[in-house]
């Protein structure tokens, strides 16, 4: 008996079914022995994994031809497209790496990668503690707790651009609330968007402001994973809130705390930009001017599309090479091979 | 009898035959019938959008043509934004009377189409308008992208002369039109009556020296209000706003051979200006009241602000008993009155579906010496807008129908505009050149000669390499 064979037989499923109908309707003697002979004579009829393949191909096949259309096509033809030198009016000439060569040689390019790589380090760790110790409160079960999960993941679902706006009046020099809060302690008040040493600080304020909400949603999801058993058995034991949360919270977060890091990073080195273009345009001199928003102020303003798919390129590299020094550093969200 | 209507385009044919195929199906399909159809279900799923876009394709291109501005067709609560729609409403249905090649507007918002993707991807995509509007900071990169058809042939030639050399220079190349100027927009400085009584100062302290305007600027200022307001956010408008200052001290970006010359005198001063400006706290880091001028001296928190004449219009529709002034920009010891004229375009898409009918339609609507032409262009630059006319005629007609007659508009159009010098036409290396020194120099206080001095640098090795049509 083949495998095949013996699977449809032992298999009840709707595959084995037709086979033994098929088998029976061949009538005759010795159906059994008939019935073996005849899926042998039939070796395209495929086995249940095969056919599990195949649904899973199907399932799949959706999805995966609007990655290859929608992402992967248009990755290969930007990767193709930053070796010419494209007018956006329709003309193309090829230069080789020349739009590569311009890169390393463009001061604003080297800004910005600065820029971006600040506000990466600034805003990763900022939004994890915040998103984190979020995370930890809304889990406490206190009276009205669902009102705050509320409020706290509401910015997230605001438009990037509503935000801007909004915080753009908060934040103006002479009647902005924020100013007039500083104003009425008796502070001097700052110009929050308009100097160069604190704009950037401020975009990364606002963007923490609208992502903390859902991040502190996948803590949560997380730490109601752990089992309550471990906390009891550490009060027993007598360990305070600090130990309980070193020792039983942070390992057994390890998977989440990876997923929102690698997350996190990734949107803070290829994002960003709405808000950006909301509240200073890159400004002020070029403070706010973020690797992404450079690309597009090459492509869309400029009509640089050549050399902004170059520069879109490099951009791609450094978040894959951030995304695998993730990955090693934390072993793949484990951290530690023992775990 | 479906199948008749649908295969009328070479397109659409295999669909009608598809349908055609599954009436005389069996009752009961076989496994291989079904799975046959099936199949050719899916790719005739997969393959619609193709079908489907090339029959779009073909009736559109017999279709009226488009027409992208920023003005019409809308409805808004501002009675001067529904006047502007309404003129280029009227102008197109008046075209659409008379010419078998019809024309549609698309209304794009002022600020997608002015600093956003859309205009510029639709281009990049063979998807462009076939007329649109174009700023002088666009000019070039649409006429070394062989986008602009040429106008003249479509002209009169006295209409060429009658507009002003300042403002169709500018939008020629070799002798040749390729853009119509509909308005010319020179800047001043507005400032708050009110606001300037309550200091005790009144039409006697108007400064005309950049000292006197930082003086007085330093007496309006306070924690909540500011003394002078100019554009602080990078772009072609703050750009725009700051060429007149150094222009007043006889620099430029480019001389009149076109080679660089940002690393001079009269562009340092400029920058320092603004510098100063900012450093001493009278011109704040960002514009108040979300850069509605109207709104701040409503509110009175800004006392001047440099602007353009286009806020008449806004003060007539939403505060017309407000008490406002304007006055020419001030200038440096030594220096003389210059302002920036701006304004906006016709023109047409030489790689458009009919671009002889869209050149013709920018010439029929603002390039000819026809009365019905001068008028309507009267129209525009006093009832829709408050504008200065680009042409002499134009101009003329408006002062004939009481168009200057208020006081402001009389001062814009006999102080303010007779010292103008058009928008430059600089494309974006150079405008971003100078836009990172204005910025430098303004909010991140750097020195003025370290700015000046990357800047020409930046600007020689563009110049050097450059090619397409005279960059002034």
């Amino acid at each position: 008996m083949t495998d095949t064979a013996a699977e449809a037989t032992r298999e009840p499923g709707p595959g084995g079914a037709s086979g033994a109908s098929s088998t029976a309707n061949s009538g005759g003697t010795g159906a059994s022995s008939r019935g073996r002979t005849g899926r042998r004579d039939r070796p395209n009829r495929m086995s249940r994994k095969h056919r599990e393949w195949l649904a899973a191909g199907l399932f799949l096949a959706p999805d995966g031809l609007g990655l290859l259309l929608f992402v992967a096509v248009p990755m290969v033809l930007s990767v193709v497209l930053s070796f010419f030198q494209v007018s956006g009016f329709g003309s193309y000439e090829f230069i080789g790496f020349g739009n590569y060569e311009r890169m390393l040689n463009d001061p604003l390019f080297w800004q910005s990668m600065k820029t971006t790589g600040i506000y990466v380090v600034v805003l990763v760790p900022v939004l994890f503690v915040v998103s984190l110790g979020l995370g930890l409160l809304v889990k406490q079960k206190l009276p009205g707790m669902a009102v705050y999960r509320t409020v706290f993941f509401l910015p997230y679902v605001i438009s990037l651009v509503v935000v801007g706006l909004l915080w753009q009046f908060m934040l103006d020099d002479q009647v902005g609330v924020v100013n007039k809060a500083f104003r009425a302690v008796g502070l001097k008040g700052e110009s929050w968007l308009g100097d160069p040493s604190i704009a950037l600080f401020s975009v990364i304020a606002i963007f923490i402001w609208v992502m903390m909400g859902y991040y502190m949603i996948i803590f949560l999801a997380g730490l109601q994973e752990i089992p309550q058993e471990l906390y009891e058995a550490a009060r027993i034991d007598g360990a305070g809130p600090w130990k309980q949360f070193r020792n039983i919270t942070w390992p057994l977060l390890r998977p989440t705390s990876f997923f929102v890091l690698l997350m996190s990073t990734v949107a803070a080195i290829t994002g960003g930009f709405e808000l950006i273009y909301v509240l200073t345009q890159g400004g002020p001199a070029n403070a706010t001017s973020l690797a992404i928003f450079y690309i597009y102020q090459q492509a869309f303003v400029f009509g640089e599309y050549g050399y902004a798919a170059a520069m879109g390129t490099a951009l791609v590299l450094v978040m894959i090479v951030c995304s695998l020094a993730i990955f090693k550093i934390t072993k793949g969200g484990r951290f530690d091979d023992g775990e | 009898m479906l199948q008749h209507g649908i295969g009328t385009g070479p397109g659409c044919a295999p669909a009608a035959s598809a349908g055609a195929g599954t009436q005389h199906a069996p009752a009961r399909p076989s496994r291989r019938r079904v799975l046959g159809q099936a199949a050719a279900a899916g790719a005739a799923a997969v393959g619609a959008p193709a079908l489907l876009t090339g029959c779009g394709t073909a009736s559109a291109k017999d279709g009226p043509l488009k027409f992208w501005n920023f003005y019409a067709p809308q409805h808004s609560d501002d009675p001067s934004l529904n006047a502007q729609s309404k003129w280029f409403t009227d102008l197109v249905e008046k075209w659409n009377r008379t010419h078998e090649q019809q024309i549609e507007l698309l209304y794009i918002p002022p600020k997608a189409y002015q600093t956003g993707s859309k205009l510029p991807t639709a281009f990049a995509a063979g998807a462009g308008p076939d007329i649109f509007l174009v700023s002088p900071g666009d000019f070039l990169r649409y006429y070394n992208g062989g986008i602009l058809e040429e106008l003249t042939p479509h002209m009169d030639s006295e209409a060429v002369k009658d507009y002003y050399p300042s403002q169709i220079a500018s939008r020629m190349v070799d002798g040749k039109v390729y853009a119509l100027p509909m308005e010319v927009e020179p800047l001043a400085v507005f400032y708050d009556i009110p606001t300037w009584e309550k200091k005790g100062l009144s039409e006697g302290d108007i400064p005309t020296s950049w000292d006197q305007l930082l003086d007085v600027g330093q007496k309006l200022a306070t924690s909540s209000r500011a003394g002078l307001v100019t554009e602080t956010a990078p772009g072609y408008l703050q750009n725009f706003l700051w060429y007149p200052w150094m222009w007043q001290g006889g620099g430029n970006v480019l001389d009149e051979h076109g080679k660089p010359n940002v690393d001079t005198k009269g562009v340092r001063q400029a920058l320092k200006l603004w510098q100063d400006a900012v450093r001493t706290g009278i011109t704040p880091r960002t514009p108040p009241a979300a850069d509605d001028l109207l709104g701040a001296f409503k509110s009175g928190v800004a006392a001047m602000w440099v602007s353009g004449i286009w806020q008449v219009s806004s003060f007539k529709a939403f505060a017309p008993k407000h008490k406002y002034g304007v006055f020419k920009l001030p200038t440096p010891k030594g220096g003389r009155y210059v302002t920036a004229l701006g304004g906006w375009s016709f023109c047409a898409n030489k790689q458009g579906r009919n671009p002889k009918a869209a050149a013709e339609f920018c010439a029929w609507a603002l390039g000819t010496m026809e009365d019905a032409c001068i008028d309507r262009m009267t129209d525009w630059c006093i009832k829709a807008k408050s504008d200065i006319a680009p042409r002499k005629s134009v101009l003329k007609r408006g002062e004939q129908r009481g168009g200057y007659d208020s006081h402001i508009m009389r001062y814009f159009k006999d102080e303010v505009f007779p010292g103008g010098r058009a928008e430059p036409r600089y494309p974006p290396v150079i405008y971003k050149a100078m836009s990172d020194a204005i910025q430098g120099a303004m909010l991140a206080g750097r020195p003025v000669e370290g700015e000046t001095a990357r800047a020409q640098a930046s600007v020689e090795a563009y110049v050097k390499s450059y090619k397409g049509a005279s960059l002034v």
